[in-house]
């Protein structure tokens, strides 16, 4: 195309996006994914193989995911929910059935994500990276034996703690340690893990989900609690950032793809779906977010190191047995107060 | 929303307002359409959505409740609109006796010199306020800049929490919000009248009467301007609270945000939110006074 031409098609979509919102017959895939979560290289490689042109758009939350997905402006035709967004959508059937036969590289993803119990026989999503929540600490500066929650708040760590901002997050350790199955965020169980809150929270010094790996690098944490994938990417740096898994239960979170019924190119979807099912792509991920990979074949060729790294794959542990996130509706509101109030004490 | 409403001295004095013709009507219809779209539908939609409910998934249920104002009217949520405005009244405060001598310098040095100040007090604006906070954060952190320059001084023997507390929150917020100060005052200083600083001289005025009963009072108009620069957004600013304190001490425009985002929530958001549109427009309100009373 001459450049004049393409300058003229420019202003003629801008002029169009003004009046009318452009791209309603264009070809574009909108992807709505997690910030730093989907490789640049994986996208520009889908284009230059299927001549298909990605948009990118990020969200920091499924709720804030939700909130624009459910407010109808974006078009998505992919989006990246955690299991429970997975399982609230499937409730409201808001997402497109998936067709297997346009998908063959699912066979690729490890069995026991394909029986998940928020979409078992992916039907709705398939698997993009799984995840836990845990413990690090710097071994240089913490003496005391890390096992699980009730370490990390011993009163010797008081100032010294970092835990991600998400008050899901938070409440969920805390009914782990009272022996509370983790979905049951009822009013009286979070009357009864109050006080334990009110007494960890005290010794917390900051609150980041962004990159808790930040503070930890610079010292100004010693240990917290935190994703797993950053505790990964801090032991790639140093190995004096040791992981473990809580004594007291694991949560596991499984970040998915899936097609909203509002989606306008729902076989375009479908592609990118199996485009990143194959090992080779899937293994470029995994080298930029070192999360567990639920692509068995990727995880083949994936380097000695990499599949050494205790927080992308603990040892011995057995994911079938970690607890998953079930959708809590409203009480996310009760939550997010609780944490809120027991911040301000 | 707070420039025009402070830049804008109200009428005063026998002048009628004369109706304005179709000419200029046609040059206010963008601006007037800009506030109608942008400030007016957005403030009636929030108070619309305030007296809402929401469902389980956080889509907004159109009903009439005043169940989100009272939560709002709860302890919890009252102590942290407390917490920032303290913020906000420090934040200013620090920035109005930083910001003056340097407005007061900038406006009476020579023309060249001015330009060059001016210049280097715009410079930060050409970088977003983010990375600006982030290399605060580079600067402050117990391997930062500042603690390696102390421990290899001798100064101190082991590094510094200067990051994620309170003081790193009014720091970050300071840094960010002076220039805001600075301007205002510096036009109000350039406008001086310097005869008037000699009569008072003259008159035999020391140099404190003269800035305390001439410098100050004709430069309030800018300092008011500024206050309300600073103040205002300052209340309501999260992310360089939320990065810079570490989290512990939530202030109001996180907490809103959260209602927005992960809380589901979004009833609720909106009737803080328009709690701190009251508080907005009580300090504007408060401004304008201040004017008037100079005024007159």
């Amino acid at each position: 195309m001459k450049k004049r031409t393409k300058h003229l098609m420019a202003a003629v979509c801008a002029g169009a996006l003004l009046l009318a919102g452009c791209g309603k017959h264009d070809e574009t895939l909108k992807i709505f994914c997690w910030s730093e979560y989907i490789p640049q290289e994986v996208i520009d490689r889908f284009t230059e193989e299927t001549g298909i042109p990605v948009a990118v758009e990020n969200f920091a939350s499924n709720e804030e995911m939700l909130a624009k997905l459910l407010a109808g402006g974006g078009d998505y035709d992919l989006i990246q929910p955690s299991e429970y967004a997975v399982q609230a959508l499937m409730r409201e059937n808001l997402l497109h059935r998936l067709d297997d036969k346009r998908i063959p590289n699912l066979k690729n993803i490890a069995p026991e994500f394909r029986s998940m119990p928020f979409d078992p026989g992916n039907r709705f999503s398939i698997p993009w990276l799984a995840g836990f929540v845990g413990i690090v600490y710097n071994a240089e500066t913490v003496t005391r034996p890390i096992v699980g929650f009730a370490d990390v708040f011993s009163p010797e760590h008081a100032g010294r703690i970092i835990v991600v901002d998400d008050p899901r997050e938070i409440v969920t350790w805390a009914l782990t340690t009272a022996g509370i199955p983790i979905n049951d965020v009822s009013d009286e169980n979070l009357a009864t893990i109050t006080p334990l809150l009110q007494d960890w929270l005290a010794k917390v010094k900051i609150y980041d989900s962004d990159s808790p790996k930040t503070a930890l690098a610079t010292g100004d944490a010693d240990l917290g609690v935190v994703w797993s994938g950053e505790a990964a990417l801090l032991f790639d740096e140093n190995p004096k950032f040791q992981w473990v898994m809580p004594a007291e239960g694991v949560h596991m979170f499984v970040d998915n793809l899936a097609i909203p019924k509002t989606a306008r190119h729902k076989d375009k979807a479908e592609e990118f779906m199996n485009f990143i099912l194959r090992p080779d792509i899937s293994k470029m991920i995994s080298d930029e977010f070192p999360y567990y990979n639920p692509n068995a074949e990727a995880r083949r060729l994936l380097s000695e190191e990499q599949l050494n790294n205790p927080a992308s794959y603990p040892p011995g542990f057995d994911v079938t047995t970690a607890e998953l996130f079930g959708d809590i509706g409203e009480q996310a509101s009760k939550v997010d107060e609780l944490i809120t109030t027991i911040k301000l004490q | 929303m707070a420039v025009p409403a402070a830049a804008t001295p109200p009428a005063t004095g026998p002048l009628l307002p004369r109706r304005a013709g179709l000419g200029a009507w046609f040059f206010l219809t963008p601006m007037l359409g800009w506030l109608l779209l942008f400030v007016i539908v957005p403030a009636v939609m929030l108070v619309v959505v305030s007296f809402s409910e929401r469902d389980s998934l956080g889509r907004i249920v159109y009903s009439f409740t005043f169940e989100n104002y009272l939560r709002a009217f709860d302890w919890t949520w009252l102590r942290i609109l407390g917490i920032s405005i303290w913020y906000a009244f420090l934040t200013t405060a620090i920035c109005l006796v930083l910001g003056y001598p340097v407005a007061y310098f900038i406006g009476r040095s020579n023309d060249r010199l001015r330009t060059l100040l001016l210049l280097l007090v715009m410079i930060p604006f050409w970088t977003s306020f983010l990375i600006r906070t982030y290399a605060w954060i580079s600067i402050l952190s117990s391997q930062g800049l500042l603690n390696a320059a102390l421990l290899g001084l001798g100064l101190t023997t082991a590094p510094i929490g200067f990051m994620y507390t309170p003081f790193a929150v009014v720091l970050g917020l300071v840094y960010n919000f002076l220039p805001f100060m600075i301007l205002p005052i510096y036009t109000s200083v350039e406008k001086l009248d310097n005869s008037l600083i000699e009569a008072a001289y003259d008159l035999g005025a020391r140099p404190t009467r003269v800035f305390l009963q001439v410098v100050l009072p004709l430069t309030r108009p800018g300092i008011v301007a500024g206050v309300l620069l600073v103040f205002v957004p300052a209340i309501a600013m999260f992310a360089i609270t939320t990065l810079m304190g570490g989290g512990t001490n939530p202030t109001i425009g996180e907490v809103i945000h959260n209602q927005f985002t992960r809380a589901r929530n979004q009833p609720f958001g909106a009737a803080l939110g328009v709690l701190l549109m009251v508080v907005f427009i009580f300090s504007l309100w408060i401004g304008t006074r201040q004017r008037r009373g100079y005024d007159e």
